[in-house]
């Protein structure tokens, strides 16, 4: 997932050291930063990182990059300004993700300074001592977070620090403001390279890590890396908190045409990567990166490459058949795999994660209830693959796929009306869809009370037969003046009962 | 967690004669004789009444609801007059449309000749009251459910009450009437085990005067009467404006959103040739647009073009370009209902999309293109999908090719794809007798016929010779094997065993260029392997399966043991003569009778060999690691020549290990019956071929 280091670079951040005094805070600071880029470098390449900078303005450094050296250039410029303020900040982090990825990508900000939270209006403890008075719009406080991202804090402040402590509880609450996950670093022990290191290091190994599932399809199986880490699903619904943990394995469950799942919602996308099985642990992998990068790829070209991967036969089958394969990735958790191309058509497998439940994508039906067409007694594919199963019809239908009335507009009855006077028009042949068309309306008409209409359209029917062309079939003026009085009847008033054409001698011949 | 007002709704419809009034808009329903020549005089406007005009809104909004969210809300409907009468219950099966029309056509307009005095709206309220605390299929659900929401569910519920309001003294009234039922029934729930307090309630009373007329109350914001309920009252006139109203809220209500989609070219009905572009304005969840609402940079909100005091997203119509289907970015579905669902242009959209074609939606906006919707239909049902338009994370992903595996290319792919054809899912339902769900069926399906797999082309021979092994590969897989199934497999085992009497070429890949490759024979042993191993990782699944792996040691015995196989299985105990007996008979006859019909067979199939695309060449093979077989590759030299040669001979005097004769691969087990002792499965592969290496010991004793 994106994230942006919040690096404050105020006066306060080059105070230097007490324990080594050539060292100042922000030496230490961007020493930390290094450490996790290195990991990303070495473990999640795929990783996109912002750097911004903050006092009391703030200002985006680095746009969001894969390339971390440019990062570790642009810390190496950085200029010392005035004070510290925390709110704007976070502000500033927030709407640099939201300009770059909308707000559905879940996002993490890194916020690093000294413990200094400011002082007077512009101090973090004002912003929270006016959290309750804020209105909404302009004024609403930046946290929490308008869109999924976790707020990390990293002080970069000795533990013998007086203020320190005042200045912990206040990140905490921020972290809690925000609600979404995200923790608090303070250096263990003194103040020193070795600390900071060590506190970046622990920062980056537990929120930085690649996530490694294996990707299982019956016996077939293979290592795989998930990027960006899919996150365990935890929201409030409608009638119970859903809580939804990722198992360690991505099971195949089947597979079905890309037709028949046609484009379902899903909350997140992750690509498939294989990984060696030599190469699991992100330290061997740090080996490796120091070796250099030709180094890395001579390997991968020779054991590697040439190791056959199961992700890669699926990824290549699934591609050519047009299909997806239906993997479960929780208790009641399902997603898709397939092949995804991008615009430059280099294709790779994806993982798209369904909202929980097993009634996610209404027209596949209870996704527990998929069975294997094996267990049909008749191919519900058909017997030379010319049908489908899909999809799954709801038990009834919606108002646009049938026969209702809706006569709030005059023109929705005008309509009606005028097809009941064509069918009119040319009885006797259009008898059948005459007298369909007068109880359609009839029985609206009972629904809605409106007794009006029957009446009024009953007089209409009478005049329509005096209108009759000398030429007119005899057989419709009898209808006409059949169904015009059936209209005024008693029985007309029963919706169960149709008004049924009259038996004439000209119909009984046919 | 949230439990929304809108789970529960009771409408309260005023059915006293003082509803029969007309609304006093006029119905022009005979407009259609401007063509017909002078002469005619138009027939009367007809005019709705009162109760007309709020049945048509009420069920409006209930059409919008059941579109929009089939399941989960739920609307009831009472009529007030004399007597408060039910209309449905909160049954998911007398949740729809047309439930309701039959009913209301049974209630019928209000009788004129009820005395007005006696009839109230209380009734009806009071009656709402009651049926909020009954329970719905869900809530009842929650409650008996043995989870931690149990015991906290909330009884959330909305009337909506169309009447006709006198004073505000009047609204007053009829608050403290809902209030006070509230208040008493909440006290007979707790003694209650069917019925649930109600914990919040919204009234929202709409007074409707006549078209045209002015009201004497007016409209009031909604107020917080007590912990238990908030009120609102709404005054509208009759007619159309009614419908509006309501129609404006159900969106608020249900949290709903609109989307006109614009320039939607449609034939003239009059004039064909000819078309133009028409709007048509959508109803959704306004989640559907969620990332617009939060942040509207370029004014795509605008006002309704249908009337309506809302606002809705204008999105452009794109004209499909053709029938591929892809799979879309797609972050989200919602169901969609048009607003005016009887309009030509409304039914023209909706029939073109539940015909199967999916129309993007784009955004109009200064710089490119976005498209950011895409309506499409799903089993009847029309969906809003949201597409994702902002960056990916994902850009610039690494090829497939680049990674682990990606430099291999030999892949099975076309195996794979009949294998994922095989096991497509379809939709099942449960059988009320088995407890295992159906997608824990295809899991375990999956399973079976993964048990060997080999993923590249080099390394197998038995998925390379598959027309030869038909059917056995596809039937070894099954669950359950009837006894045809076990012959036809049996008959697959014999066509190889005479394949392997005729020395025909196996479609071994072949090692490159230099090289012959193994030997023929080595090529057979690896095969049988190959086939053994692929039987015995089903061997667990019947004593069926049990059998044709049985054959397959049978046949192969003769091959490596010469005539001594049939001598040991006469020598054999006598259980295990009882269960072979049989079969070897019958193997024997199946074999000799086989072939004496292949001989046009086999020409046949040498033909096809030739021309066979089987075998595509692979660069390496990868065979078992196999204990005895010989260094191969490279040109002989005369080295190897000579010792190949001192080998024969040497061989012929040297009496080979019986345990390896018999074992099936190129590993013998030992001490194989300490297994029997044990416990062990007789019935199994391995015990079984102990059992042939004790005999062959005895022999020589």
């Amino acid at each position: 997932m994106p994230c942006v280091i919040l690096l404050d670079v105020s006066l306060s951040m080059s105070r230097p050291v007490l324990e080594c005094e050539s060292y100042q805070r922000r030496n230490l600071a961007i020493h930390g930063i290094n450490v996790l880029l290195d990991h990303l470098a070495a473990t999640n390449k795929l990783e996109f990182v912002s750097l911004v900078v903050f006092s009391s303005l703030w200002e985006r450094l680095v746009p969001f990059t894969r390339d971390y050296d440019s990062i570790k250039t642009a810390l190496n410029n950085v200029e010392d300004y005035d004070k510290t303020c925390i709110e704007p900040a976070l502000a500033g982090a927030a709407s640099v993700i939201v300009d770059e990825w909308g707000s559905a990508v879940p996002s993490q900000v890194i916020l690093i300074t000294d413990g200094n939270t400011g002082l007077g209006p512009s101090s973090l403890k004002h912003s929270l001592q006016t959290i309750g008075q804020r209105s909404g719009g302009e004024d609403r406080f930046s946290l929490p977070f308008t869109f999924p991202c976790k707020l990390h804090i990293v002080t970069i402040s000795g533990s013998q620090d007086p203020e320190l402590q005042t200045s912990l509880n206040m990140f905490q609450r921020l972290i809690d403001i925000n609600g979404q996950g995200g923790q608090l670093f303070v250096p263990e022990g003194s103040l020193s390279l070795k600390s900071v290191q060590q506190m970046f290091r622990e920062l980056s190994e537990k929120y930085f890590s690649p996530l490694l599932r294996v990707l299982r399809c019956g016996n077939l199986h293979c290592n795989v890396n998930v990027f960006p880490a899919p996150t365990d699903y935890d929201r409030p619904h409608d009638f119970q908190h859903v809580y939804k943990e990722l198992f360690r394995e991505i099971a195949i469950c089947g597979f079905l045409d890309i037709s028949d799942v046609a484009s379902p919602p899903f909350i997140s996308r992750h690509l498939v990567l294989p990984t060696s099985s030599t190469r699991e642990k992100p330290e061997e992998l740090k080996v490796d990166s120091e070796k250099g990068e030709a180094k890395e790829d001579d390997e991968d070209d020779t054991v590697d490459g040439r190791t056959p991967a199961f992700t890669v036969l699926l990824h290549g089958s699934l591609k050519v058949e047009g299909m997806v394969a239906l993997a479960q990735i929780g208790e009641g958790w399902y997603g898709m795999l397939y092949s995804w191309a991008d615009s430059k058509k280099k294709s790779n497998l994806m993982l798209a994660v369904f909202e929980p439940g097993v009634d996610s994508i209404p027209w596949l039906g209870e996704l527990n209830h998929l069975a294997p067409m094996s267990s049909f007694k008749q191919s519900p594919y058909g017997e030379e693959d010319n049908k489908t199963p899909f999809p799954v019809r709801p038990p009834d239908r919606r108002s646009y796929s049938q026969n209702c009335v809706v006569w709030i507009k005059q023109a929705g009855l005008q309509a009606d009306i005028q097809k009941i006077l064509r069918h009119a028009r040319k009885l006797p042949e259009k008898q059948l869809q005459f007298y369909k068309e007068l109880n359609r309306v009839r029985r609206a008409a009972l629904s809605f009370g409106f007794m009006e209409l029957l009446d009024a359209l009953s007089a209409m029917l009478d005049r329509e037969c005096t209108l009759l062309p000398g030429t007119a079939h005899p057989d419709a003026a009898l209808q006409l003046s059949h169904a015009s009085n059936a209209l005024r009847s008693e029985t007309a008033r029963d919706y169960a009962q149709n008004v049924v054409p009259l038996t004439t001698n000209f119909s009984s011949g046919d | 967690m949230s439990y929304p007002h809108s789970h529960k709704t009771v409408f309260v419809l005023d059915h006293s004669p003082q509803l029969s009034e007309p609304s006093s808009q006029p119905v022009d329903f005979d407009i259609f004789n401007k063509t017909r020549g002078p002469g005619i005089i138009p027939l009367a406007p007809v005019m709705k009444t009162l109760w007309t005009c709020n049945v048509e809104a009420a069920v409006e909004y209930c059409r919008i609801v059941y579109d929009l969210f089939p399941t989960q809300k739920l609307v009831r409907f009472i009529t007030s007059d004399t007597k408060a009468t039910l209309l449905n219950s909160w049954a998911q099966d007398e949740q729809s449309v047309n439930q309701l029309m039959l009913r209301f056509a049974t209630i019928g307009q209000p009788n004129v000749r009820q005395n007005q005095k006696n009839c109230s709206i209380m009734h009806g309220l009071g009656q709402a009251v009651e049926i909020l605390c009954q329970p719905t299929t869900k809530q009842h659900e929650i409650r008996t459910s043995f989870t931690e929401e149990a015991s906290t569910v909330l009884n959330r519920g909305r009337i909506i009450c169309m009447t006709l309001i006198n004073s505000d003294a009047h609204i007053r009234m009829l608050e403290d009437c809902v209030l006070d039922t509230l208040i008493e029934h909440n006290k007979l729930t707790a003694s209650s085990d069917n019925l649930i307090p109600i914990h919040h309630c919204e009234l929202e009373l709409i007074h409707v005067v006549p078209y045209g007329e002015k009201s004497a109350v007016t409209s009031s914001p909604r107020r917080e009467l007590s912990p238990l309920l908030a009120s609102e009252t709404h005054v509208t006139q009759s007619g159309r404006y009614v419908a509006i109203r309501l129609v404006e809220l159900v969106q608020k209500h249900f949290g709903l959103f609109s989307t006109t989609v614009t320039g939607i070219p449609m034939k003239e009905e009059q004039n064909a040739s000819s078309s133009a572009n028409y709007d048509v304005e959508l109803l959704h969840s306004a989640e559907a647009h969620g990332e617009l609402l939060k942040s509207d940079k370029e004014g795509m909100i605008v006002p309704s073009k249908e009337g309506l005091n809302t606002q809705t997203v204008a999105l452009k119509w794109c004209t499909p370009k053709s029938n591929t289907i892809e799979l879309q970015n797609c972050t989200g579905a919602h169901r969609i209902t048009p607003v005016d669902v009887y309009s030509r242009p409304s039914s023209c959209l909706t029939n073109f999309l539940l015909s199967g074609r999916a129309v993007m939606l784009e955004q109009p906006r200064k710089s490119g293109k976005i498209m950011s919707h895409m309506l499409a239909s799903h089993g009847g049902e029309i969906y809003i999908h949201i597409l994702n338009t902002a960056r990916s994370i994902l850009e610039d992903p690494p090829s497939i090719s680049e990674g682990c595996g990606g430099r291999v290319t030999d892949y099975r792919i076309t195996d794979f794809g009949e294998f994922m054809k095989e096991n497509r899912l379809a939709p099942g339902r449960t059988q009320p007798r088995d407890s295992t769900l159906p997608i824990d069926k295809s899991k375990s399906q999956l399973e079976r016929m993964t048990r060997l797999w080999p993923m590249v082309i080099g390394d197998t021979i038995i998925f390379n010779m598959l027309s030869h092994l038909d059917p056995l590969p596809s039937l070894i897989v099954k669950e359950h094997l009837d006894n045809d199934e076990v012959l036809e497999c049996k008959k697959a085992i014999y066509h190889v065993v005479g394949m392997e009497s005729r020395n025909e070429p196996l479609p071994v890949p072949a090692l490159g260029t230099r090289g012959k490759g193994p030997k023929r024979e080595e090529q057979y042993r690896q095969m049988w392997a190959e086939l053994e191993s692929f039987i015995r990782g089903h061997v667990s699944s019947s004593s069926q399966h049990q059998k044709v792996l049985e054959c397959l040691l049978e046949c192969r015995r003769p091959a490596e043991d010469g005539s001594k196989g049939k001598k040991q299985t006469d020598k054999g105990s006598v259980k295990e003569e009882k269960m072979e007996i049989g079969e070897t008979d019958l193997a024997v006859k199946e074999l000799e009778r086989y072939q004496r019909l292949t001989e046009r067979e086999k020409h046949d199939l040498n033909k096809a060999e030739k021309s066979s695309p089987d075998s595509p060449p692979a660069k390496k093979f990868k065979g078992k690691s196999d204990l005895i077989s010989k260094p191969s590759a490279g040109p002989q030299s005369l080295l190897t020549l000579w010792t190949n040669r001192i080998r024969a001979t040497h061989a012929m005097r040297h009496q080979e290990f019986a345990g390896r004769l018999q074992s099936s691969g190129s590993k013998a087990e030992l001490y194989p019956h300490m297994n029997e002792e044990n416990g062990g499965d007789p019935a199994s592969g391995a015990a079984n071929t102990g059992m042939n290496i004790n005999k062959n010991i005895k022999k020589q004793t």
